[in-house]
């Protein structure tokens, strides 16, 4: 419909659109006024994505019409002949010559000079126009309300009047300020209103007020000028980039030009723009509440800024003006800038549409790294239209919109990971890209940065997935469109022409059992739109089933919507398996050491139930015997100390301690068996030395090469001597009375070091209250004294006799300056 | 009680091919053991016959270094070769004569002695020096 009523504007209007393209001749700005109103009127704002592309395609075939209308070559100086015609009342033939010689004259090609009669015949044709923009204003009305048809009529042509009355002075206007005077009193004291202000929107976001009416000198003054980022209605106008309808401007709170002398009174601001740029704001002050308005009004409004636009577009701030004079920097300028980037980059410029609306961009030039994302040469992308070039960006990709944006506002856009869309063969093809879109003058420069590093590392990439046995796919949620690599196909053994599989039917291809982690996986990725993994089985077509984990990630769009998803599978079917020998390494570990600590435990318990640590006192007649045994602290470090004290057959007493090196359960079990090897050999009735020597062979021959240290006494009761040997053994302290000394160190190699030794034997008589000590190196082993030392420190603690036995043997292990965790055995006797 | 705390050094050297003089600086006790024993293995394994094992910068030694010592000597036995020991601190001289491991493993002053044992071949006793010429050449 909108297009119908396009084509029904007056034929004289039909070749302008034409003159502009061939750049011939550039309509003046006020002939374009009219236009403007028309089109938009006409109800083709073309701010939908469809609308664009509807737009797009209209002003392609109107341009193959303007073509052909060229190519015909003299429809527009027949037109502008028959003008002549009309005017000078003379026949053609005279019109042709008249045609002829002005151009002569003005020096300019007979075409140029009938464009410009034809111009100067549509300048007089506003009532016409006017006519034009009141049925399409009236035919709105009708759709939109259907009420009573008559009285819009009336309204519509006493706006009509109005306006053509304000648009007549605005035209014969010369600066803003004259036409903030016609606005007021032509068009909108008969709405209400009491002033108007039309603020000049600067380069750098401020406003400046370029003219108003209806304030008072002072308070214009006050307003000439607001910085930016100052939020006032005007401002709202301009960033809102549609107009502000305010009810009572005390309730909005924001500031603005004459709050005071109405401060609950209506406000309108509306942006003023043209062909698509907002030059500055038309604020229009009621100074009581505001009703909503009915939409003509609103679109009368909207006229009249439209009509402020113009005027604005060659606002020039007066000087002295507190403003930087604006700087317009050719396009040429920016090309060499462009070319000075290390990115893609476009240089735009606005076009019009024939009635001078924002249509489309043209890509003036692009730079020496520019790269098409759809792949085509450089010379076929500059010079074409933005839209035709890339149509996509009309659409979901909003590029266009953005660039318009930024070309109305002058206000910087930049985003990371936009989606830019290229048609390629009608295949529409995504990339993703780093976007700066920022205004130069009167153009657009447009950067871009492809992500496309991985196209470089792609190669490298796919070996890597190879040797990982990594399949890549990419999934589109939207075209339902999936992307697979040779790679999975592999995994999944299909053949590289058959179709890929749908995530969504993963569980069809799994092995049953794993539906359930493929479920988790895929409401974790679609649903939370996060990054998921999961291991599963694939039931390959050939009977094969893999091991696969497959992990995924989420890509959205600009807006957070889901794109698409994409990922990889990955073979672990060797890792799965060495993941399932680990794990029975681990249970076998966790078993062994297991297994460990129960033989420490068993160990401790051999150690306990053949030496109770406080074993009953062996009672003798003329000999009191007492034990000591402390396990070590640390389990794992029981060892294989021993102790024992045992009457032979022949009466003799046999006294000994040990201590097999090591710890643990071998320890253990070598000392029950040396332990019970002595006692077996004492039975012969030999010596100590000689029961040592035998023990030797004993040890030597243990499996493991044990060696151990021992001292063996046999103590006659009926003289009191002791005789006795050592095997590497620290020797017996003898305490008399407030004397306690080691024995002498008689000779004697360690038990089992060599297959066979010797062992010298010592006597030592022995009176009644003499307490004799055996024990093993845990009483005094310390690392940072000597030997010595720490057994003058035992002799000074067992020198100092307590009443009994049992409490000298347990003040020995208490104040023993042993500090390694080792076991410790005491055997002490008394002489009674 | 922690290795670093008391870090056990051996230095390996070759007064001729087949004696490893084995310069031991540290604790030889149950933390420095197994390395101690290794470096001993390793000689073994690269045909020495006779260790010299200078203990001088020992302060202390356990049964554990005590039964390493024991080990080789056991080895060297068979094949034939010797151990000796070389100038042991007062702690280390008084635990080799607490187990009875001097009376089997010849303690010497200095290296020289040792060397000259060692040349005495089969001989246990010391006094038979002199024909080390004939062992260089």
């Amino acid at each position: 419909m909108s297009i119908s009523e396009h084509h029904s504007e007056p034929a004289g209007r039909e070749p302008r659109p034409e003159a502009a393209a061939s750049g011939a001749v550039a309509p003046p700005e006020a002939l374009v006024v009219p236009g403007d109103l028309a089109a938009d009127l006409a109800g083709i704002p073309p701010l939908s994505p469809v609308g664009r592309l509807a737009a797009t395609v209209e002003r392609l075939s109107r341009e193959v019409r303007a073509a052909q209308a060229e190519a015909e070559g003299r429809a527009l100086i027949e037109l502008a002949k028959g003008i002549l015609v009309e005017r000078l009342g003379c026949g053609p033939a005279q019109a042709a010559r008249q045609l002829a010689e002005l151009a002569e004259q003005a020096q300019v090609t007979p075409l140029e000079l009938a464009v410009d009669v034809i111009n100067q015949a549509a300048r007089d044709r506003v009532s016409e126009v006017t006519d034009a923009f009141l049925a399409a204003t009236a035919a709105a009305e009708t759709e939109a309300d259907g009420e009573d048809a008559g009285v819009e009529d009336a309204d519509a042509e006493s706006a009509a009047v109005r306006l053509r009355a304000a648009e007549s002075g605005a035209l014969a206007a010369d600066d803003t300020q004259a036409v903030a005077v016609s606005l007021l009193e032509q068009a909108l004291r008969p709405l209400g209103a009491v002033a108007v202000a039309i603020w000049a929107a600067g380069a750098d976001g401020s406003l400046t007020l370029a003219g108003s009416a209806g304030f008072s000198p002072a308070e214009a003054a006050r307003w000439r000028y607001v910085p930016p980022d100052v939020v006032t209605v005007a401002r709202r106008g301009l960033t809102e980039r549609q107009g502000q309808w305010i009810a009572s401007l005390g309730r909005t709170g924001l500031p603005s030009i004459g709050r005071h002398q109405h401060p609950d009174g209506g406000r309108v601001a509306v942006p003023a723009g043209t062909g698509g740029r907002i030059h500055g704001v038309l604020e229009i002050v009621w100074a009581a509440p505001l009703e909503p308005q009915p939409p003509q009004i609103v679109r009368q409004i909207e006229a009249l800024a439209e009509l402020c636009a113009h005027t604005l577009e060659t606002y020039t701030p007066p000087l002295g003006a507190p403003q930087e004079p604006r700087v317009l920097p050719d396009a040429a300028e920016l090309m060499d800038l462009a070319d000075g980037l290390h990115d893609p980059a476009l240089v735009l410029v606005p076009h019009l549409d024939g009635s001078g609306n924002l249509a489309d961009f043209r890509i003036q030039h692009v730079n020496d790294r520019f790269l098409d994302p759809a792949g085509r040469p450089r010379a076929v992308v500059s010079g074409a239209l933005l839209l035709e070039a890339y149509p996509m960006a009309a659409g979901e990709s909003e590029l266009f919109q953005r660039v318009e944006r930024v070309y109305a506002t002058g206000e910087p856009f930049r985003a990371h990971r936009m989606n830019l869309t290229a048609l390629v063969d009608q295949v529409p093809l995504s990339a993703v890209a780093d976007i700066s879109i920022s205004r130069h003058g009167n153009a657009v420069l447009l950067i871009w940065r492809i992500e496309d590093e991985t196209a470089r590392l792609a190669s490298l990439l796919q070996h890597a997935q190879r040797l990982g046995r990594i399949g890549g796919f990419e999934e589109n949620l939207l075209t339902g469109e999936i992307t697979w690599n040779g790679q999975l196909f592999d995994l999944y053994g299909r053949p590289e022409t058959s179709t890929p599989v749908p995530l969504e039917q993963l569980p069809s291809y799994a092995h049953p059992d794993d539906a359930v982690a493929i479920g988790r996986f895929l409401r974790t990725l679609v649903h939370h739109r996060r990054p998921a993994s999961a291991a599963f089985r694939l039931q390959r077509p050939d009977g094969v089933t893999r091991h696969i984990r497959v992990v995924a990630e989420p890509v959205l769009d600009t807006d957070g919507r889901l794109l698409l998803v994409r990922g990889a599978y990955q073979d672990i079917s060797s890792q799965h398996w060495t993941e399932v020998a680990l794990a029975a390494t681990r249970d076998q570990l966790a078993h062994t050491e297991q297994q460990a600590s129960e033989r420490n435990r068993l160990a401790l318990q051999l150690q306990q139930a053949i030496m109770p640590p406080t074993q009953a006192p062996l009672r003798l007649a003329e000999l009191q015997v007492a034990v000591r045994y402390r396990p070590a602290e640390t389990e794992q470090l029981v060892g294989g100390d021993w102790y024992d004290a045992v009457v032979l057959p022949s009466g003799l007493v046999l006294l000994s301690v040990g201590d097999v090196a090591g710890h643990g359960i071998e320890a253990a079990t070598s000392m029950v068996v040396l332990r019970n090897a002595l006692r077996g050999l004492a039975v012969t009735g030999a010596g100590p030395g000689q029961l040592l020597s035998w023990l030797n062979i004993v040890a030597h021959h243990l499996t493991g090469a044990v060696t151990a240290t021992a001292v063996c006494g046999l103590y006659d009761p009926d003289t009191r001597a002791l005789r006795w040997a050592r095997a590497g053994h620290l020797p017996p302290v003898l305490v008399r009375q407030a004397e306690a000394a080691p024995l002498p160190l008689v000779k004697g190699l360690l038990l089992g070091a060599v297959p066979e030794t010797s062992y010298e034997e010592a006597e030592v008589q022995l009176a009644p209250e003499d307490t004799l000590l055996m024990y093993t190196d845990g009483l005094i082993e310390r690392r940072d004294r000597s030997v010595e030392e720490t057994l003058s420190h035992l002799l000074s603690t067992a020198r100092a006799a307590p009443s009994t036995l049992d409490q000298q043997l347990d003040r020995l292990l208490t104040y023993s300056k042993s500090d390694t965790d080792d076991d410790t055995c005491i055997v002490g006797i008394r002489v009674r | 009680m922690s290795i670093a705390q008391n870090p056990l050094s051996v230095e390996v050297t070759l007064p001729r091919e087949d004696v490893a003089l084995l310069t031991v600086q540290g604790y030889l006790d149950v933390d420095t053991a197994t390395e101690f024993q290794h470096h001993l293995a390793n000689q073994l394994h690269h045909g020495r016959r006779h260790f010299l094992l200078d203990l001088s910068a020992v302060p202390f030694m356990d049964s554990s270094g005590m039964n390493i010592i024991l080990r080789v000597y056991q080895e060297v036995r068979e094949i034939p070769g010797s151990v000796h020991i070389i100038d042991p601190t007062p702690a280390v001289q008084r635990i080799l004569d607490l187990t009875g491991v001097s009376i089997t493993v010849p303690v010497s002053k200095t290296v020289d002695d040792a060397l000259a044992l060692v040349d005495g071949g089969a001989v246990p006793e010391p006094g038979a020096a002199g024909t080390s010429g004939q062992e260089e050449a």
